[in-house]
């Protein structure tokens, strides 16, 4: 048990005193002593004792403030530290004002003092500076926590910090908005605003006195919201066609093109792609292996299957958090409650379709980046279980936890133990690659050819390796014979004094030795590819703490049987330290939102003990209607994606610190009524973008007024326009040429990135890691970008280049800054020059004459006619282009089949070459390039390429 | 009916109307210029800026010895871990299990200079008076991580997990940097990309324009810098100016886009850096002797010494931060052919760098960095059953190099027991290496801050304290 269960305390308390203690008791005290006890004194305690008097051996600047005395004896040269009284020419005054540069403290932006702060110091050192005695401090405080609500804000309960102090301060009600429990406020009466959406925005419009921009123009809005729901742009006849239908109605043109986007399979695509930027998704594990996780595809497609089928959002949290325990609860009431019979499926995976799919979603718990290598099995476990459980409430909760993993929350009521209580809660989680057969709907497609190529990779390696382990072992032999000894193998001799065997490496030179090492490291590596064709899923179970080796981020496997009575013993580490273990703690929830756990007996946020109980009791108070940072959190992201701001400005950390939202009201309308509404995505969406808000012009009459007021478009007087994520612009460019493949999941998908960052040499643990092969033929490598293969050591430079998330961290917003480095990319790349070939091929054999298909490439690009200026100049650039082109030729492409490596051996420091096959180049089939087409098609290709660049086709608005 | 014409009409009519009667002749050069007079183009975020208090260094060329190499065998001289060669080893900490045993330093070690620097036998360039007295030698410092990548983050970026901006980033985000047609942080590998890859250059939550651009050693020097081979320099000029073009119609209908002069200021400044860069990276102009001052014509320094004499002609040319890695230095087994090897590759060229930049007055100003990302145990265990000779990862002491910049030259400062195994005297975490490098620039970690994710983040993470003893 818990020793201090502060919460019932502080309950009992405030009732306790609520009732005795008359109003207007601490008149009789001095308010300003009572302002030093309650104000003055815990801010010296948070910003001044660390280093003026806390240790008395780093006392800075000689000054100790531990007391009044010592602040008016002062420091190192200083002796109107304190002048009581007179604040403005007390030194310490002076130094929080931050307005002396040679005198600003506390020294740290972070810790600087708020003007409030500030003036509370200003009025105790007026009032001449007040210090009463403990004892009088103690009542002034014991008073003061009777009173739940002060001008100085509200006691929060919870369970209870490190320290009284920290248990009792008090928060401004504004702060903890995003705690508060989620009520649906009344749609504010607007006139012409007949949408709750519209309602909301324009009421606070009015206030600022600025009109809403007028309803765009179908053209820009059917490329929004193809783009916004689907992740593509439309097609020209898509477009002709809405224009035309919008001119008959445009309500029923709008609300028909919503359906049919969020009918299409491709709007999941679009919006699993932003989970899985919050969720960090990879295809491997990063740090010193970057390991393949086998078949996390599975996760990806689950996701998307999850969006394009509207599961409700509270089934979608509790299935990834929880799956595995879902599964087996079903399985367990199917096999007639036999606890045999469920492990036995657990071990063989032998689940239904629908129980599988829930620990498919369950790869969620398989996103960090994650690797043991030289870490210690506890320090190992603790990064694993710190990085789930910070993103857990990133992505659910829109909390950092990890702020309150080695001290109470310094701004949110979110005490340490309550990280220790989710952390317990996962404690029993385990790492496992589980066997789990395939889905029906999961596709198998290219496996035949993917094995074969993984096998000849294996080979190779085994080939090499073989060579030189023959070369060795001769060398060995002779030793032994030339010694009078009998051979004995590697591992015979393994322990042998050192007199009675050949050195390690005998026979080999460096470069022997080196090239071993890494044909040992290719080895397991193909070995460890080939599972990407198993029947397997990256998952978790819950059971004991493994042992690990230094091969286990390799080989994570569920043990044969597991034992339920095992518990984990969890305790709070001090200043996050596992050698500093503190108090035990039990699983258990944030307590801030006083939403209880189902069910609780003694302690309303703690969850059961039980071990398949801990997990699964977390995911499902999270998934409660009732908690107002899921639902909140959610209903943020998905008006964020669509407006490319969010209500509440932080969407991964709704605390004090995080920016206040625009709209409270309008979120919590939203909120309550998608929980109303059955938690359901595509009802959200139409919801939102049948509101005239989401129809509005990117432009505004105002805009030089808007520029000074509402620099951030605050109060949305007009629709924000964005720059394409990296993803929406590769796949617009493949939809634009007409070569992308638009097949549904599976495999990840190998595109062509740049040739030599795809050869580039990449250190891992004792090698270098494998080129990048892309796939081999177009329609395997242009798909949409959502199934590239992503690799945690090496990003596909393109997508990096355009901002793609690093995928260690939780990506709650896209960044789209520009730098030269893209400018590159879409000018000089391969990539790009391709896409542009293939688009000008497009275009010619779609358009006769070089005017239609300077009109054709416009409409495919930017989804509008050229006006007459750009139809002529640009016709004359391609034709002047033309005539360069015949004086040119493009050398052909060239795909290396082997790559020479060079390396450093570790073991003589010397620099030594070896070569790796590259056997997808032996019967690649390349995109069109430049050398493959007429001068006439590079000419229009001129044009492409720079329609590609255009700030136009990049841009929504 | 054209879309574009029911587009709502902006009250910027004039200037509207000024761009549109520039019509087809306005080269896009002058198209952006004009929008930065109309207060229109974004602020560059690279523009020079002023240090926060006067700064000793306004440079940092960073030496990265990738691995970790041995203190004891390479600056740090430990007599006693020679007298207990191969005997048994209690010591506990490390990753190495079983059977341990202490392994003495292969190599002797001298004082040198003036200043009595010292530095093991293999040092033969850096050994010379003139460079070796500009040296300061750091002892004190302690990393965390005892694996690589973890390690590597850690001192490159200030945190483990690898998502955080490097030191570079940050010191061109204080700093800006000086020559607008080159990167102002520039990194290069010697052959493969360290461990962790481009997230030890990387520019974190800070904007883009703040990443790490890597100079490759071989292909094209930055990804896809030059134009395809069928493409000559007056047709990117002409595509360029179509481009602009389309743009500037663009424009008529958003003139009130400060992202489009942001981005159409990109593309002018990678026209820039196409002729920039070759002409920084060419080093033809270098005379023969300094091709072999600094070991360009043997192949064992060849490829760190060109990239040593690439880092002072990018410093010269206005470049704020280099880095360069230099891989290999994770000598598990075979200390003394690996180690010897190692400093072979960068001991000319090195030496070469700080004698360059003094010649050339330019080390008061520039801060030159040796480090690896840990030190070595004075342990080791047994590999294959044999007494492997080399050293693991040593999270509680390391050594480092200082030169310039406004260090104590010809100083050791801090200490290590006497086997090499914790730092004992002027002991500090990495991030006050951070903050101290950022104090030699005139940056104070604690108001060089950056607000994201509800926070003010700073290199640091939560705050250093400067390491005085290092600075002159």
């Amino acid at each position: 048990m818990e020793t201090r269960p502060v919460f019932f305390r502080l309950i009992a308390a405030l009732a306790l005193f609520a009732a005795a203690a008359p109003m207007g008791a601490a008149v009789d005290a001095s308010a300003a002593e009572r302002d030093f006890t309650l104000k003055v004194l815990p801010l010296l305690k948070g910003k001044c004792f660390a280093c003026h008097g806390e240790d008395p051996k780093k006392i800075k600047g000689g000054l100790n403030m531990l007391t009044r005395e010592a602040l008016l004896k002062g420091g190192e040269g200083l002796t109107d530290v304190l002048v009581p009284g007179q604040a403005e020419k007390s030194q310490m005054f002076v130094a929080i004002t931050w307005k002396d540069p040679d005198l600003e403290m506390p020294p740290k932006e972070n810790d600087r003092l708020t003007t409030a702060q500030i003036e509370i110091v200003r009025a105790w050192i007026d009032a001449g500076a007040p210090w009463p005695s403990e004892a009088e401090q103690k009542k002034h405080r014991e008073m003061e926590r009777t009173i739940a609500a002060t001008a100085d804000g509200v006691i929060v309960p919870t369970s209870g910090g490190l320290s009284e102090d920290w248990t009792y301060r008090r928060y401004q009600p504004e702060d903890i908005w995003g705690f508060q429990p989620v009520r649906q406020p009344a749609v504010p009466a607007v006139a012409k605003a007949t949408h709750p959406v519209d309602a909301f925005v324009r009421a606070k419009l009015a206030t600022a006195k600025v009109a809403p921009a007028p309803q765009t123009d179908p053209r820009t809005l059917i490329r929004r919201a193809t783009f916004d729901l689907i992740g593509l742009p439309p097609t020209p006849e898509e477009v002709d066609a809405f224009v035309a239908a919008s001119k008959q109605d445009a309500t029923a043109a709008w609300s028909g093109l919503i359906d049919r986007l969020l009918a299409s399979p491709h709007y999941a695509e679009r919006w699993a792609q932003h989970w899985l930027d919050v969720t960090r998704y990879a295809d491997t594990g990063g740090m010193a292996n970057d390991f393949e996780r086998s078949n996390m595809w599975r996760y990806r497609d689950y996701v998307i299957r999850s969006f394009n089928t509207d599961k409700p959002y509270n089934r979608f949290v509790l299935e990834q958090l929880a799956g595995d325990q879902l599964a087996d609860a079903a399985a367990r009431q199917r096999l007639g409650g036999d606890d045999a019979a469920v492990a036995k499926v657990r071990a063989t995976g032998d689940y239904t379709p629908e129980e599988a799919e829930q620990i498919v979603a369950t790869g969620y718990l398989r996103m960090g980046p994650w690797d043991n290598a030289m870490v210690k099995d506890d320090e190992a476990r603790q990064i694993y279980r710190d990085d789930l459980v910070n993103n857990v409430g990133q992505t659910f909760l829109a909390t950092t936890l990890r702020c309150f993993k080695c001290h109470d929350h310094k701004f949110d009521p979110l005490p340490t133990r309550d990280y220790y209580r989710i952390y317990a809660a996962f404690s029993a989680t385990q790492m496992a690659e589980r066997p789990l057969r395939f889905l029906p709907e999961e596709k198998q497609e290219g496996f035949a050819e993917g094995r074969a190529f993984v096998e000849r990779m294996l080979a190779y390696a085994i080939g090499e390796k073989d060579k030189l382990v023959d070369k060795r072992e001769t060398a060995a032999r002779a030793w032994f014979k030339e010694h009078g000894l009998d051979y004995k193998t590697l591992e015979e001799r393994k322990n042998l004094p050192d007199d009675q065997k050949p050195a390690r490496a005998v026979g080999l030179d460096h470069v022997d030795e080196g090239q071993l090492k890494v044909r040992e490291q290719d080895e397991w590596i193909w070995t460890r590819t080939r599972e990407r064709y198993e029947p397997m899923a990256q998952s978790v179970y819950d059971g004991p703490d493994p042992k690990w080796s230094f091969k286990s981020a390799r080989e994570l496997r569920m043990p044969k049987s597991i034992n339920a009575a095992w518990r984990p013993e969890t305790h709070i580490f001090m200043g996050g330290s596992l050698e500093a273990p503190g108090e035990k703690v039990q699983p258990g929830v944030l307590s801030a939102i006083g939403l209880r756990v189902e069910g609780a007996e003694t302690d309303p946020f703690v969850l059961p003990d039980d071990l398949t109980q801990r997990r699964l009791g977390l995911a499902k108070w999270i998934a409660d209607a009732r908690n107002p940072l899921t639902t909140r959190a959610i209903v943020n992201r998905v008006w964020q994606y669509h407006f490319g701001q969010p209500l509440a400005g932080t969407p991964n950390n709704f605390g004090v610190k995080g920016a206040k939202p625009t709209h409270p009201e309008l979120l919590d309308w939203l909120t309550a009524d998608f929980i109303a509404h059955g938690w359901t995505f595509k009802r959200l969406h139409k919801l939102i973008m049948m509101s005239e808000t989401y129809r509005q012009s990117a432009q505004h009459s105002q805009s030089e007024k808007l520029r000074n007021d509402d620099p951030n478009n605050h109060l949305l007087a007009f629709f924000p326009h964005r720059r394409l994520t990296a993803e929406e612009l590769r796949d617009a460019m493949l939809r634009t040429t007409g070569e992308l493949n638009p097949t549904l999941g599976g495999l990840p998908a190998m595109p062509e990135i740049n040739l030599e960052v795809a050869l580039q040499p990449r250190m891992i643990q004792f090698s270098l890691a494998p080129a990048y092969q892309p796939s081999r033929t177009p329609e395997q490598r242009n798909r949409r970008s959502i199934y590239a293969y992503r690799l945690r050591g090496q990003a596909d430079p393109f997508l990096e280049v355009f901002n793609q998330p690093n995928p260690n961290e939780s990506c709650d917003a896209r960044d789209s800054a520009a730098v030269s480095p893209q400018a590159f990319t879409m000018m000089n790349s391969d990539l790009v020059t391709d896409r542009a070939i293939a688009f000008a091929r497009r275009v010619a054999k779609e358009a006769a004459t070089l005017e239609q298909q300077v009109g054709r490439a416009f409409a495919l690009a930017l989804h509008r006619a050229p006006t007459d200026a750009e139809a002529q100049r640009m016709t004359a650039y391609v034709r002047q282009m033309q005539t360069y082109h015949r004086g040119v030729t493009p050398p052909p492409a060239k795909y290396p089949t082997r790559v020479t490596r060079s390396l450093v051996e570790e073991f003589s420091g010397k620099i030594f070459e070896y070569e790796e096959i590259l056997p997808v180049f032996e019967n690649y089939v390349p995109d069109p390039k430049p050398s493959d087409v007429t001068a006439e098609t590079r000419a229009l290709a001129d044009l492409c390429l720079a329609l590609f660049n255009t700030h136009e086709f990049a841009h929504l608005y | 009916m054209d879309p574009l014409c029911s587009r709502p009409v902006s009250n910027a009519y004039t200037r509207r109307q000024f761009f549109h009667g520039l019509g087809a002749t306005l080269g896009s050069l002058a198209f952006t210029d004009l929008l930065a007079k109309e207060g229109l183009a974004a602020p560059n975020p690279l523009a020079p800026k002023k240090p926060m208090f006067p700064a000793k260094a306004k440079n940092v060329i960073m030496l990265f010895m990738e691995g970790g190499p041995g203190h004891m065998d390479t600056f740090d001289p430990k007599p006693k871990l020679s007298a207990l060669h191969k005997s048994e080893s209690k010591l506990t900490e490390g990753q190495e299990t079983g059977f341990k045993f202490f392994v003495g330093s292969p190599f002797g070690f001298n004082k040198v200079g003036q200043s009595g620097i010292e530095m093991c036998d293999q040092w033969k360039y850096l050994a010379d008076p003139y460079v070796a007295d500009e040296l300061c030698n750091y002892r004190g410092c302690q990393a965390e991580s005892l694996n690589h990548p973890e390690a590597l983050y850690h001192i490159n970026t200030g945190s483990r997990l690898g998502a955080d901006p490097a030191l570079g980033a940050w010191a061109t985000y204080g700093l800006g940097t000086q020559n607008q047609n080159l990167p102002g942080y520039v990194v290069m590998t010697e052959l493969a990309f360290p461990q962790g890859g481009s997230g030890n250059w990387s520019n974190g939550f800070l904007p883009a324009n703040f990443q790490g651009t890597r100079l490759r050693t071989e292909g094209s020097p930055i990804l896809d810098l030059n134009s395809q081979p069928f493409k000559t320099r007056e047709h990117q000029r002409r595509f360029l100016d179509e481009m602009a073009f389309l743009n500037q119609q663009h424009a008529q209908y958003h003139p009130e886009h400060r992202d489009l002069a942001a981005r159409m200021e990109t593309y002018e400044l990678a026209y820039r850096m196409q002729m920039e860069v070759p002409d920084v990276i060419d080093l033809k102009g270098e005379t023969e002797a300094t091709r072999e001052l600094y070991g360009m014509n043997d192949q064992h320094t060849a490829t760190f010494g060109r990239q040593c004499l690439l880092a002072r002609r990018l410093v010269e040319k206005g470049v704020r931060f280099v880095q360069i890695f230099s891989g290999g230095w994770d000598s598990h087994d075979y200390l003394e052919r690996a180690h010897t090897e190692r400093i072979r590759s960068v001991d000319k060229p090195m030496a070469a760098l700080i004698r360059d930049l003094k010649q050339r007055g330019m080390l008061e100003d520039t801060l030159v960095v040796w480090t690896g990302e840990f030190g070595r145990t004075p342990d080791n265990n047994k590999r294959g059953g044999v007494y492997s000779l080399g050293r693991g990862h040593n999270n509680k002491a390391m050594t480092m190099l200082f030169a310039g910049g406004g260090v104590k030259k010809g100083s050791i400062v801090g200490a290590t027991d006497e086997l090499g195994l914790k730092a004992v005297d002027v002991v500090h975490p990495i991030r006050d290496l951070h903050v101290t490098l950022l104090h030699l620039l005139g940056l104070d970690d604690n108001k060089l801050t950056y607000y994201h994710a509800g926070r003010y983040k700073q290199l640091s993470q939560f705050g250093g304290q400067v390491i005085k003893e290092l600075i002159a």
